[in-house]
């Protein structure tokens, strides 16, 4: 299979990473891949593009033996606190890319770090919308969207602290993706300080223009302690 | 008005780093990045495999090629999670063709997100996702045919006579809307 015809090598390329190129055909593909550059660069492209095609994928938990026979197969010793974080997580899929985050912050510092302050804005029917959690000594926010309702066209929700005896002080705009994080300014980490709970408006693309709600209220968290 | 994050952005960054790390033998690493990305690649696995035991030792499949391979993975080649999940499939395609047989239904195989089309009309997407404005446009101008046959193909891992039987339609007929949305797809996305 050595065809130099560009168009040849994108379709067969795009029926490879769709995935149906089948059989001896998509074996002698992979070999191919390897060799030329060009098939592997069109692949690449493909792989990029047609990933949109999972969108309607629903993650799924894996069980926690998996991890453990991963670890097993690499030889890799599984510590007692590995272990633990392997069955939490098996309960708590809703979280796993907080906790992936979290680990980001870790590394960055090269130290512990943990929450401590967390936050779970819920729906009436108790259904997790987000889940926040502040890391008080790096001043960053992690947000992670777990059930996230329809978006009215055109809007953000926004997320504000409620500072005892004060005005709302914006935390952002919440994200419509699962997880992310921000540095708070000395102003937001002081309203945080001084809040007991966070609020969501619903406010024009962006943002409220005025920095302050102008929009309904329409969930409020209550911020506890990090256990 | 700040905006929490650029979430696509700092999640690449942070499957990337995780990824260096791996290269540099942290287990660690793959235990955060098994943490982050597994239920995704779970899910792709078991909707092609469509049986629990293949899907998990497909999972371990993948992380073991993850582990083995990161290092040669640079940000240059993409996105890690095209990378990551590029691996999975491709593994699930090969038991696919290891395993002869019927399939069945796993208990919980993963079906259409409860995340509906009216909220993906409005641009939410999962953070795994790339926010592709180039692709949204071109997806949208090919048949709901040619688009069920792409999901069928990519999310389902059907193979062209799959697609035929599951659609009603003659082969050639399968074949040749694929060939034409790809196309479609490539003019549109070089545009």
């Amino acid at each position: 299979m050595k065809p130099d015809n560009h168009e040849i090598i994108d379709a067969l390329s795009s029926e490879y990473v769709l995935g149906t190129l089948r059989g001896p055909a998509r074996r002698r593909f992979e070999r191919w891949r390897t060799s030329v550059a060009l098939v592997d660069q069109r692949c690449r492209f493909w792989e990029e593009r047609l990933m949109r095609l999972a969108i309607r994928l629903a993650p799924l938990q894996p069980p926690a033996h998996v991890w453990i026979a991963i670890q097993r197969r690499l030889n890799l010793t599984p510590s007692r606190r590995a272990l633990h974080r392997t069955r939490s997580f098996a309960l708590a899929a809703s979280v796993l890319l907080v906790v992936g985050l979290t680990a980001l912050l870790y590394w960055r510092g090269h130290q512990t770090i943990r929450a401590t302050v967390v936050a779970t804005i819920s729906a009436k029917a108790g259904e997790h919308i987000w889940e926040l959690e502040v890391f008080g000594n790096t001043q960053r926010l992690v947000v992670h969207a777990v059930h996230l309702p329809a978006r009215p066209a055109g809007r953000d929700y926004e997320l504000w602290a409620l500072p005892k005896g004060g005005s709302p002080v914006s935390l952002g705009v919440l994200p419509a993706t699962d997880a992310s994080s921000r540095t708070l300014s000395a102003m937001q980490k002081q309203a945080l300080a001084n809040s007991s709970e966070v609020a969501v408006t619903v406010e024009p693309h962006g943002g409220s223009p005025t920095g302050q709600p102008t929009g309904d209220v329409l969930y409020v968290a209550r911020l506890r302690a990090a256990s | 008005m700040n905006t929490v994050a650029e979430s696509p952005t700092e999640f690449d960054e942070l499957l990337q780093g995780l990824l260096g790390r791996c290269a540099a033998a942290d287990s660690n690493a793959l235990q955060r990045l098994y943490e982050l990305v597994s239920p995704i690649l779970f899910a792709s696995v078991s909707r092609i495999l469509r049986r629990r035991a293949l899907a998990e030792e497909a999972l371990q499949d993948v992380f073991i090629s993850i582990w083995q391979q990161a290092g040669q993975f640079t940000a240059a080649r993409g996105r890690p999670m095209a990378w990551m999940m590029s691996i999975a499939r491709y593994r699930a395609i090969d038991l696919l063709r290891r395993e002869r047989y019927a399939p069945t239904l796993v208990a919980e195989l993963p079906e259409r997100s409860s995340i509906d089309a009216e909220s993906e009309s409005q641009g939410q997407t999962a953070a795994w996702l790339p926010t592709s404005e180039l692709m949204e446009p071109c997806l949208a101008l090919l048949s709901d045919m040619q688009a069920r046959c792409l999901e069928l193909a990519f999310i389902d891992g059907s193979s062209h006579e799959d697609i035929a039987r599951l659609m009603g339609s003659p082969l050639g007929t399968v074949k040749s809307w694929i060939r034409r949305a790809l196309r479609s797809l490539r003019q549109c996305l070089e545009r």
